[in-house]
């Protein structure tokens, strides 16, 4: 009591009433739980959606002639699958849900900083992610993910649209950065310095100024993609003295940092999991959050490997690769410090357990194939290949797709009130990890035999594996639809979530579940590290969370 | 920093009067870190097209381009030199609403407006100037056209947005919205304006001097 009492005054102890009626509470909801639920439905709507278009992909590259769809459409098809998988999907879900439904509980706050901003911040993202999928009706953009110019010059004008709506969601993102980055500095419950604070945390720390400053890099090479295809004002047309190299520059300064905004929070979720199922202290807390600290800052060194092939001048290939090389460091400190914390733990297979050792695994050979894309000479032969397909989606299905369901199967209960059902947790996890490597595996042998990407065709001689490689996507995706079933049902039906069901440490298993509107009854204080399985929990003025006693603390 | 560190007992000691500051203390903590931090995506977002401009310069087509005679550097150092001496007046404003010096603080604030809108008379001067005279257009006068106007076009529109965020912001503190110890959102508005002043600096060296 006497902890939390000093603090009556300030922000800690402002609680404002829940607000009643079904819009304020469920809809235009200022209240980060909500919100970040509303960030995690959207996302999962867009992942059907564009889950629906890598189908197609695959269904038309089962036979070598293609002809399930037009080769026009198949363009549009694996333009809009990227842009939404990236952009709707992975982006929103690992900083904009679980970042804020988690983030805020783990640091002992009642909300994010700017709970308003918060809710603009979700509302621009399904409004952009519709005019993303309407581009369809006008002519969907064509050049791929990347649209590099000329070729994002000369598609249909769902071009224009694309840009519009990929300009609108990094608005979202830059606004939930500079969101993310105040509540984390300034609203840490007592106690709680920078190196009590949970590696969840940590990652979304390092994630936030990513969000904040690449996007807005990228908002630039949009605004003049869009004032070009609309008003011709000569930015990358070459023929008017514009540089579609300059393109490739804005693109991948941003989209290199990309990467590890859709992977680095997802680290850090990672190293909440494998210790709580470990039951074992994380090895090296200092290391890994520090770790994601050095990832994010490289990543904003070494966008022009993306370009070896681009006509980068050969002096500034060496540094780029070599640059590349090092984020392997940092990235090796977490997987053997999660490894370290595996050895022996005593070990609880739970479906969350098993995606994040999924993760663990599938990450490893992502990362690998990255650092062998990294050299330039390897680069120039597999550029533009099937190699470079199954490379990135090792590390975005395997990476961040796999510690999506992770996250989701680890802190459902906490969110949602009920517990996932396990069994269909289990048939979820197997056929969705022999579907990804049935798919992604066979990729890299075509790209090395020489298939190129984006084609709706081609050689005979790549059927076989293709063939495996579709048929992986469908039983990925019927693992897929197993989890929605799964989530469907559990809503309703599951049993009963219990505050802490996995025995975690971390502030938001020790208040009920789902948590009340303000969180905490009282602020709690913090002693130390919430890593540490054999010994007490290390807070103070926890004690009314779960009893019935009301919620007084400077209320008003 | 955080709420962690803040003195013990400081709002208790003081009843409903100093829980109130103690709440605005620590909000006026979170946005003024909210709004450097939104100033530095702007930042970024000119830094990206300064970026575009110059590697557009430097890709070996020689330069200037052909057709296009220099600028009107000495109108454009007058303009500057308005535009900060707006931020000069901004700064004093502000230094005379602390001390609670309104009238002074009113002069300073309705000269900051009128500066910053001279400054856009300007600007609008020299784009017809450039426009009808120099026949140089954004779409129309490759990359040059489509640097200068970009880059300049979107500080005027941070010019515009700054002249009608201070209007509103001095009607508010002449409508009492602010008092002597809560001016948060004058600190916000003296912030932006030296924001726009800096970027200035850049883009006048950029266009006018290199």
């Amino acid at each position: 009591m006497s902890t939390t009492a000093e603090h009556a005054g300030g922000i800690a102890g402002h609680i404002h009433p829940e607000p009643q009626g079904f819009i304020r509470r469920y809809v235009f909801s200022i209240d980060h739980k909500i919100i970040g639920i509303q960030y995690l439905i959207t996302g999962f709507v867009f992942l059907v959606l564009a889950g629906l278009l890598a189908e197609i992909i695959r269904t038309q590259l089962l036979h070598a002639n293609g002809g399930f769809v037009s080769n026009d459409v198949y363009n549009e098809v694996y333009s809009i699958h990227g842009s939404a998988m990236v952009w709707l999907v992975v982006i929103p879900i690992v900083t904009g849900a679980f970042g804020n439904i988690i983030m805020p509980l783990q640091i002992g706050a009642r909300d994010v900083a700017f709970p308003w901003l918060n809710m603009l911040s979700f509302w621009i993202f399904p409004v952009a992610g519709l005019m993303l999928f309407s581009s369809f009706l006008m002519g969907a953009p064509v050049a791929g993910w990347t649209e590099y110019p000329p070729m994002s010059l000369l598609g249909g004008p769902g071009t224009s649209m694309w840009a519009a709506a990929i300009f609108l969601v990094g608005v979202s993102s830059t606004l939930t950065g500079i969101n993310f980055v105040v509540t984390m500095f300034q609203m840490r419950a007592p106690g709680m310095t920078f190196t009590r604070m949970p590696l969840f945390c940590w990652a979304q720390l390092a994630t936030a100024p990513l969000l904040m400053i690449a996007t807005t890099a990228l908002a630039a090479a949009l605004a003049a993609l869009f004032m070009e295809r609309q008003f011709g004002v000569p930015f990358f047309d070459p023929t008017k003295g514009g540089s579609p190299i300059m393109w490739q520059h804005m693109f991948w300064f941003y989209s290199h940092p990309a990467v590890y905004i859709m992977v680095l929070p997802m680290f850090g979720a990672i190293s909440e999991i494998i210790p709580t199922f470990a039951r074992k202290p994380i090895f090296g807390y200092k290391m890994i959050a520090f770790s994601s600290m050095a990832i994010a800052l490289a990543g904003f060194m070494v966008w022009a490997h993306h370009m070896f092939t681009s006509g980068l001048a050969p002096y500034l290939q060496l540094p780029f690769m070599i640059l590349t090389f090092t984020i392997a460091i940092p990235t090796g400190v977490k997987f053997f410090s999660w490894v370290a914390t595996l050895w022996g733990g005593k070990i609880h297979y739970t479906s969350s357990m098993m995606f994040a050792l999924a993760f663990v695994a599938l990450f490893t050979f992502g990362g690998l194939t990255g650092v062998f894309l990294a050299a330039v000479p390897f680069d120039l032969h597999v550029h533009g290949t099937y190699w470079i397909v199954g490379h990135f989606h090792y590390v975005l299905v395997g990476g961040s797709l796999t510690g999506i369901f992770a996250s989701t199967y680890f802190w459902f209960p906490k969110f949602a009130g009920r517990m996932l059902n396990e069994t269909l947790g289990k048939i979820h996890f197997w056929l969705f990890f022999i579907g990804v490597n049935m798919t992604f595996l066979p990729q890299h042998w075509l790209g090395s035999l020489g298939m190129p990407r984006r084609v709706p065709e081609y050689d005979p001689q790549f059927q076989t594996w293709n063939d495996v490689s579709s048929i992986g996507s469908y039983i990925m995706t019927l693992g897929i639809l197993v989890f929605f079933v799964n989530v469907l049902v559990s809503m309703r039906n599951g049993k009963k979530a219990p505050p802490n069901p996995w025995g975690a440490r971390t502030l938001e298993w020790q208040i009920p579940s789902p948590p009340h509107y303000y969180n905490f009854k009282h602020i709690p204080t913090v002693f130390g590290l919430p890593y540490d399985f054999s010994q007490p929990l290390p807070y103070k003025g926890l004690e009314e969370e779960l009893t019935d006693s009301p919620v007084h603390a400077g209320a008003h | 920093m955080a709420v962690a560190t803040l003195p013990h007992g400081a709002a208790a000691a003081h009843g409903d009067h100093g829980e109130v500051d103690q709440l605005y203390v620590e909000t006026r903590a979170l946005r003024l870190q909210g709004f450097l931090l939104f100033l530095v995506s702007d930042c970024v977002l000119f830094s990206s097209f300064i970026f575009a401009y110059l590697y557009m310069r430097n890709s070996g087509q020689g330069w200037p381009p052909a057709g296009i005679n220099h600028l009107d550097v000495a109108f454009a150092a007058v303009n500057s030199v308005v535009l900060f001496g707006s931020g000069a007046t901004m700064h004093y404003a502000l230094e005379n609403w602390k001390h609670n010096n309104f009238g002074k603080y009113a002069f300073f604030m309705i000269a900051t407006i009128i500066l910053g809108a001279m400054f856009l008379a300007g600007q609008a001067y020299e784009y017809t100037n450039l426009y009808f005279k120099e026949h140089v257009s954004w779409a129309g006068s490759g990359i040059f056209g489509a640097g200068f106007f970009t880059l300049t076009g979107m500080h005027g529109f941070h010019v515009t947005v700054g002249v009608i965020y201070l209007t509103v912001l001095f009607l508010q503190s002449v409508h009492g919205v602010y008092t002597k110890d809560k001016y948060f959102g004058l600190t916000a508005g003296t912030l932006y304006w030296h924001f726009v002043d800096v970027i200035w600096v850049a883009l006048f060296s950029i266009f006018y001097l290199i």
